[in-house]
């Protein structure tokens, strides 16, 4: 069909200047040693940025490494590699791309791997791990990496937030939960002075926290512009305009990054265009890790006319004024108000709603502010924090707010023989047609 | 004027055409393959020849299934998924779910005055397909059309624990080695693909009625191992296989009238019955 073959041609300008992002970031983890600095593994979403930023640890992602080995499709031999030392397929293939490429390394002393995407990653002087409830391999993939660099030490600490309980308001309990992250991060300081036998820049670090905070208050503000009809940008972008706020939190890089784009879409919304010329249906992208090896597919949507104004994924952040954070002199402590806030705001929605979960208000918010007809959610199943609750997520949702169609769409987010692209384009089709009748019955 | 509508479903192992005018006025089923994939043009000009109609009698072409986009003639493409759903609800009004059965694919499907809901599709396994039966079948020198009457003379389901389709080929035979029966074997094969269609289908919350469709629904034998699954009865239509091409024709007649009735003509193709060229 001819229509399926049009260019996304409105994409935006901010999103094209990602890779040289993301290959700065795989960079200076290589040029790090020449400039004397450390270089640390590190994970997203785990409160650590600042304090990595203030102490001149370079980080190295294994998430976005992996996540680039994906979308140049050429994963398969790390993964091939970490399989051949038992690794499952089922295990997340983050952690699995990343550890086959470790073992590539460690088999060449340590030297750079002849082919690796965008030069590959440094030797780590350090593990930064953070066991918390984001997901499972934030423990054990810190520790399966040192089997093979066992010279490098690890510290994972735990950062947590009060469990939802329906009949417990979670402010009872949240100072406790507050308290242990604050101290956990205190322990990463001190580990980290440690390894870099720097001590840490206190000033620096509350500096880096302040410009932290207005980045998320822009990052969010520029996402919201989005909620305009039709939207100037959607999730195919975002799975590209999230790496700033991911990957260079607390970088004046970053902040700088969500003002072009801030300016960029006001501009298109001024100018009237949208992703696709005829907005047809607006849909949220609701839970689950993207394929990176296939993010044409939203193009795909995009032809028939879909966009994602708004995406669950990658929007770790809300307005610091919309999280009531107390006030503190501690960045430390600062930070662990931000991350329990942040992870527990929908938790007040969510009790007012007999039957409904945190997840689900979350999706629900979105749904009604970015006027969306439908939820897609993808179900990456070597990422299992988010693979297990989806269908649970979907049946709340139906249960609590109302029929919307939903698509449950399969794939992994680096293992690409998960994936079917003649089948993934059926259900699209079949979901738009799905949308389509959801629409006229509306009337 | 008497006005008429086509339907063709490509799926991966058979093509189905229904013309339609006010009743039905011709169906065809016939293998597909690469070649017939290509030549949707010959099967049409045989439901043609059986109707007693030209091409030219043709007032609206929805083409269906996996192969849709390769009718260079149809004048509009809609997924199986919705096509199902419309047949379905022509033929058995009160049915919420379906459950289709084809040749390289399984889905569930639930309907709401005949438009989709919601749907669920297999992952890329084979089992819970017809391709899993044919394989069985091929190895145990059955024919696949015998498969149901004969699983309903066994005496005990054999347990067959593999749902990978090459890993259950294995097991049957190492039992058939150890002298079980074949009857035994088909009922296990049977409660293996419903197990698996039913975990399947679960994930949309199953509501009776349910209907089986797809060539799946032809087995006696797995529609009995269904209707164990789920609890009750499960209804099957009269011939399961057309009612994807069905669906497609009454939504192509349904197309006309929505357009006539406010005063405009659909938009046609325009493309004769010719076959599609951009294997080559």
């Amino acid at each position: 069909m001819a229509e399926d073959k049009k260019p996304r041609a409105l994409a935006t300008q901010a999103a094209g200047k990602i890779p040289k992002f993301v290959r700065g970031s795989l960079s200076a983890t290589l040029k790090a040693k020449e400039e004397g600095k450390k270089v640390a593994y590190a994970y997203i979403a785990d409160g650590q940025d600042e304090i990595m930023r203030a102490m001149d640890i370079v980080p190295a992602w294994g998430e976005s490494f992996a996540g680039v080995c994906a979308a140049k499709r050429d994963a398969e031999k790390f993964l091939q590699k970490a399989e051949a030392d038992n690794f499952s397929r089922s295990l997340c293939t983050y952690a699995t791309c990343t550890i086959g490429f470790d073992m590539m390394r460690e088999e060449l002393n340590g030297e750079p791997v002849p082919g690796a995407p965008w030069g590959g990653m440094a030797r780590p002087d350090m593990i930064l791990g953070s066991g918390q409830l984001l997901c499972d391999p934030r423990f054990k993939w810190p520790q399966a990496t040192q089997h093979y660099i066992p010279d490098v030490p690890v510290f994972v600490g735990n950062m947590y937030y009060p469990p939802f309980d329906p009949k417990l308001d979670h402010k009872d309990q949240e100072k406790f939960y507050v308290k242990y992250a604050a101290d956990e991060l205190r322990e990463l300081v001190k580990f980290c002075e440690k390894v870099t036998g720097k001590k840490m820049d206190w000033d620096r670090l509350a500096a880096l926290t302040e410009l932290s905070d207005k980045t998320w208050d822009l990052f969010i503000d520029t996402y919201e512009l989005r909620k305009a009809i039709p939207t100037p940008m959607d999730t195919g972008d975002a799975m590209n305009t999230m790496v700033p706020f991911t990957f260079n939190l607390a970088t004046q890089e970053a902040y700088d990054f969500y003002k072009d784009l801030y300016d960029e879409l006001q501009q298109k919304i001024a100018d009237k265009k949208g992703v696709v010329e005829d907005e047809k249906y607006r849909i949220l992208w609701g839970a689950g890790l993207p394929s990176w090896f296939a993010l044409g597919d939203f193009q795909y949507f995009n032809n028939k006319g879909a966009v994602f104004p708004v995406e669950v994924t990658y929007r770790g952040g809300e307005k610091i004024e919309r999280l009531d954070l107390p006030k503190t002199n501690d960045p430390l402590e600062h930070i662990a108000w931000r991350w329990v806030r942040y992870w527990t705001h929908w938790y007040d929605k969510a009790r007012k709603r007999p039957g409904s979960i945190p997840k689900v208000e979350r999706i629900i918010e979105y749904i009604e502010d970015y006027k969306c007809d439908g939820v897609v959610f993808h179900s990456a199943f070597s990422c299992r924090s988010w693979h297990a609750g989806i269908i649970h997520q979907a049946n709340t949702l139906k249960k609590v707010y109302g029929d919307i169609p939903v698509l449950i769409m399969e794939g992994d987010i680096v293992d690409i023989s998960s994936y079917n692209e003649a089948d993934t384009h059926n259900r699209i089709d079949a979901f738009i047609e799905t949308l389509d009748a959801a629409k006229k019955r509306k009337g | 004027m008497t006005h008429y509508f086509a339907g063709l479903d490509i799926g991966s192992t058979m093509t189905k055409v229904v013309i339609i005018s006010d009743k039905l006025e011709a169906s065809l089923i016939g293998p597909t393959g690469p070649e017939h994939r290509k030549l949707a043009n010959k099967v049409m000009e045989e439901a043609l020849d059986l109707a007693g109609l030209r091409f030219i009698d043709l007032t609206y072409i929805v083409a269906t299934g996996y192969g849709r986009i390769n009718v260079p003639f149809a004048d509009r493409q809609i997924t199986e998924i919705t096509c199902h759903a419309r047949g379905i609800h022509s033929l058995l009004p009160t049915v919420k779910t379906i459950v289709d059965i084809g040749g390289q694919d399984s889905k569930g499907i639930k309907i709401k005055d005949g438009k989709v809901t919601n749907f669920v599709m297999n992952d890329k396994c084979a089992a819970g397909t017809g391709r899993f039966l044919e394989v069985i079948a091929d190895s145990l020198g059955v024919p696949l059309e015998r498969l149901g009457e004969l699983s309903l003379t066994a005496r005990k389901a054999a347990e067959i624990s593999s749902t990978c389709t090459v890993f259950a080929e294995h097991e049957v035979n190492n039992q058939l080695a150890n002298g079980e029966s074949v009857a035994n074997l088909i009922a296990g094969i049977h409660q293996s693909v419903a197990t698996r269609v039913y975990s399947l289908v679960r994930k949309l919350k199953i509501e009776p009625d349910v209907a089986i469709t797809g060539g799946g629904a032809k087995n006696i034998g797995l529609v009995k191992a269904l209707e164990t699954r789920f609890g009750y009865p499960v209804l099957v239509p009269p011939e399961p296989l057309i009612t994807g091409a069905l669906g497609a024709a009454l939504i192509g007649k349904e197309v006309y009238e929505k357009y006539t009735t406010e005063g405009q003509t659909p938009i046609r193709c325009g493309r004769g019955l010719e076959e599609a060229t951009f294997f080559s």
